[in-house]
């Protein structure tokens, strides 16, 4: 439930010599999570009825929602969080918006965008054509909120429905899909990187990296920790391209390089990425770098954009 | 109305409260609120440059003023008989879910505190505005608002975000000693009030009240629920759930003057809460005495150090010593001058000149301490919150890993340190927990702040927050110094 796992600890054990109505009102509040004025309305409505008012509290969250959304719709929501997910050959990255870091910062909003982005991967399992090894499709926020989430309702509908919950605009912000063939391994990291490595990728940053391992038998434990790292590498010191080692050629000033395989590797400034490759047999393919906030800056692309890689 | 403000001598407290002024090249006037809380009054907030229009290019006004904590201010010897008359001075927020009238409830605060001259009132909008602030090239939004109750003066912060109410410890003149938290009776708290209460921690709020708002519109039942589920919340996180105080109101109702027991009434109840429960900042003068070392003169009778006491009493002949830049000299105290006039003692708040036996004036450097014998242990390794400024504060454009070596400059003295994080990596415009490796020893006091630059440009800005054992740095080369993350990365 939404809310409800952050409240069930935060009741005390006094409850038990009220009389029945206010008992039903704690109860509500603490297994739902939704406010105390609907949790009182819905129970007056019921004649006290826990079961029956709870059913009418979760039809009602999505309407209230949606009324919320619109109230808060103007509102600037200039924080919020990327998230990362990735699956065998699929991974989606997205942001989503909200007004302040506090909510940022909030389990029940994470938790959302992680299902955001689950969502995607699962609705487009586009096998990339066999001329490219990689695919990648932009979303805009629009097209976003249109795809079905894994229990049938819109995002757009979670959105709304969070938008309740938490009292917060929030906005769909772009998603990137990219769909990779067999021989190509997709990993990645987010900014703050979870403590533990189980926990969903969500934080300020974001970054999708495909490539290429010619080693045959190596661990994947190790060829997933590469390719984190460098995804941490493609957060960190933001390239704009991979760079073609036969095409371009590093600048002179280290600080200025933005293709990926010159520039100073992030956990070990003595070697520049290439060297990183090259002793782990890798190649890298393509990479997709998200940061919160950043596409309000740089000119808004038309709303049908697709690329492909 | 002629203002009372201290030009020259606002410039001479800047060298002494250093946290509180941003050094620049044009004259910043700023308005202490020191002296006697009740003229100042008048003085709050104030459009200082409409009424001076003949400052002129070099010298900016500043409309906001970051309130030192009075408490610990330097006192001349014209200001003794202030201190006595001075209200103690508290730092207190809000924090709370944006809807649920946090700003209504400061509006409310200073109309119904403006009516005895206490406060001057600040609308709604005008406290919405959240003014982005500067204060050592970091970009700050916070309202600022200042009233006085009977026995103390407050300076009221809100800011918008985590990240500022952090960038606001890091960089404000003083810790938050208070905070109140706004949850509306109606909703409850949100599943957010989990991150403000863990904002409290963060920035070391040791205490809390609650108001609760929009009481107007909930039943008795409701109210009882919430407090209830919220006093659960505070104890979750570390608070003392049950001895917090609780004050129901609205603060709509005293905003629009409404007679009402919920409108104005809850209002004084909660300023009563905040007198009573938030304790103020108190000068120490019983731990053994501390003294920071601004200068160093030499006289035909020996050495002087001048600076201000930080804590605790000395007088003549008690032993002490000086320490910093990992040597420590034994003195004792010969004569204390206060402005040139001899005094038997000093306490914290005064600023002295005192007279050191056996001490060779090259020995000292600005930036040791005298303190008494046996009170401070020098370190080189130190914990403390950092945040690295972004781009557009002119920060660092790359993010950091541990191991970043640079120089530390911190009161009036620098060396070089070395930054180790848990995380593997700072993106600028973040904070987090560091822990601060030193070349030489020397002695940071809880809470001091300090800066880190690259050349010119400050790129990151701190606190420490405690001090550790002292480490082993191999050939006095930090590169070389291994330290080890508390999680495996």
């Amino acid at each position: 439930m939404f809310g409800s796992k952050q409240f069930v600890r935060f009741f005390g054990s006094t409850i038990s010599v009220w009389n029945s109505s206010k008992n039903h009102l704690a109860q509500l509040r603490k297994k739902t999570g939704y406010t105390f004025a609907n949790c009182k309305k819905a129970l007056d409505m019921h004649n006290n009825d826990i079961e029956k008012a709870e059913k009418w509290l979760h039809e009602q969250a999505q309407a209230l929602g949606w009324s919320k959304a619109t109230n808060v719709g103007g509102r600037k929501a200039s924080e919020g969080v990327v998230a990362v997910v990735i699956n065998k050959n699929h991974g989606a990255l997205v942001e989503i918006n909200c007004e302040t870091d506090f909510v940022a910062r909030n389990n029940t909003f994470q938790t959302l965008a992680n299902m955001i982005a689950k969502s995607c991967i699962s609705v487009v399992p586009q096998a990339p054509t066999s001329s490219s090894s990689i695919k990648k499709e932009i979303l805009d926020g629009k097209s976003l909120a249109g795809l079905a989430a894994p229990d049938g309702k819109t995002l757009a509908d979670h959105v709304a429905l969070h938008i309740g919950l938490l009292g917060e605009n929030m906005i769909l912000k772009r998603g990137v899909l990219v769909s990779a063939n067999e021989n190509v391994i997709l990993s990645g990291n987010s900014h703050p990187a979870p403590q533990d490595p189980n926990n969903p990728l969500i934080g300020k940053y974001g970054a999708i990296l495909a490539f290429q391992s010619k080693a045959s038998q190596s661990s994947s434990g190790e060829i997933q920790k590469i390719g984190k790292q460098l995804c941490q590498h493609v957060i960190g010191m933001n390239p704009k391209a991979v760079g073609d080692p036969e095409q371009d050629k590093p600048q002179e000033n280290a600080d200025d390089e933005s293709n990926m395989i010159y520039q100073e590797y992030i956990l070990d400034p003595e070697i520049k990425v290439q060297e990183v490759l090259n002793e782990n047999n890798i190649t890298v393919v393509d990479f997709v770098r998200f940061e919160v906030g950043e596409s309000n800056t740089s000119n808004e692309e038309a709303s049908t954009v697709r690329a492909q890689a | 109305m002629a203002l009372p403000v201290r030009r020259s001598a606002g410039w001479k407290m800047a060298t002494f409260i250093k946290k509180s002024c941003v050094f620049t090249k044009t004259l910043v006037i700023r308005k202490f609120v020191t002296v006697t809380s009740e003229s100042t009054s008048h003085i709050l907030n104030l459009r200082l440059s409409s009424s001076r229009p003949s400052l002129g290019n070099r010298v900016r006004a500043v409309r906001y003023v970051r309130v030192s904590n009075s408490n610990l201010c330097h006192s001349t010897k014209a200001d003794v008989s202030d201190n006595e008359i001075k209200k103690e001075h508290v730092n207190i927020g809000t924090i709370g879910h944006v809807d649920h009238g946090k700003t209504t409830l400061t509006a409310a605060i200073t109309k119904y505190l403006s009516r005895n001259g206490s406060a001057v009132f600040r609308s709604y909008d005008d406290i919405d505005k959240a003014e982005e602030e500067r204060a050592r090239g970091i970009t700050i939004n916070a309202s600022h608002v200042e009233y006085a109750t009977e026995n103390r003066h407050y300076a009221h912060t809100d800011c918008p975000g985590h990240r500022d109410f952090l960038k606001n410890m890091i960089c404000g003149a003083s810790q938050m000693d208070g905070a109140i938290l706004v949850v509306d009776c109606n909703d409850g708290p949100m599943p957010q009030t989990t991150e403000h209460l863990l904002l409290a921690k963060q920035i070391g709020v040791k205490n809390i009240v609650v108001f609760v708002n929009k009481v107007d519109l909930a039943s008795e039942e409701l109210r009882e629920l919430v407090e209830l589920e919220v006093r659960d919340m505070l104890t979750h996180f570390g608070w003392d759930g049950d001895a917090v105080p609780f004050i129901h109101g609205s603060a709509l109702y005293a905003l629009e003057g409404k007679e009402s027991e919920l409108g104005e009434p809850a209002i004084k109840k909660l300023l009563d809460a905040l007198d009573k429960h938030v304790p103020a900042p108190k000068r120490d003068y019983t731990s053994p005495f501390i003294m920071p070392i601004d200068s160093v003169v030499g006289v035909p009778r020996g050495t002087v150090v001048i600076g201000t006491v930080k804590q605790g009493t000395f007088k003549k002949d008690d032993k002490a010593e000086v320490l910093g830049f990992g040597a420590t000299f034994p003195t004792s105290i010969s004569t204390i001058e206060v402005f040139r006039s001899p005094v038997l003692s000093a306490r914290a708040g005064d600023h002295v000149g005192v007279l050191l036996r056996q001490m060779k004036t090259s020995y000292i450097q600005r930036g040791m301490l005298l303190a008494a014998k046996g009170a401070l242990k020098m370190s080189n390794q130190y914990k403390g919150t950092v945040y690295f400024l972004d781009k557009s504060e002119g920060g660092r454009v790359k993010p950091v890993t541990r191991g970043y070596i640079q120089v530390l400059f911190s009161e009036t003295w620098q060396v070089t340190a070395r930054f180790d994080f848990e995380e593997d990596m700072i993106m600028p415009g973040e904070s987090c927990a560091v822990t601060v490796t030193l070349l030489k020893e020397m002695v940071i006091l809880p809470g001091q702040a300090f800066s880190v630059r690259e050349g010119m440009k400050t790129v990151a800005s701190g606190i420490i927050h405690e001090s550790c054992a002292a480490v082993f740095i191999p050939d006095r080369k930090l590169f070389k110094y291994e330290w080890k993350p508390k999680i495996k990365s």
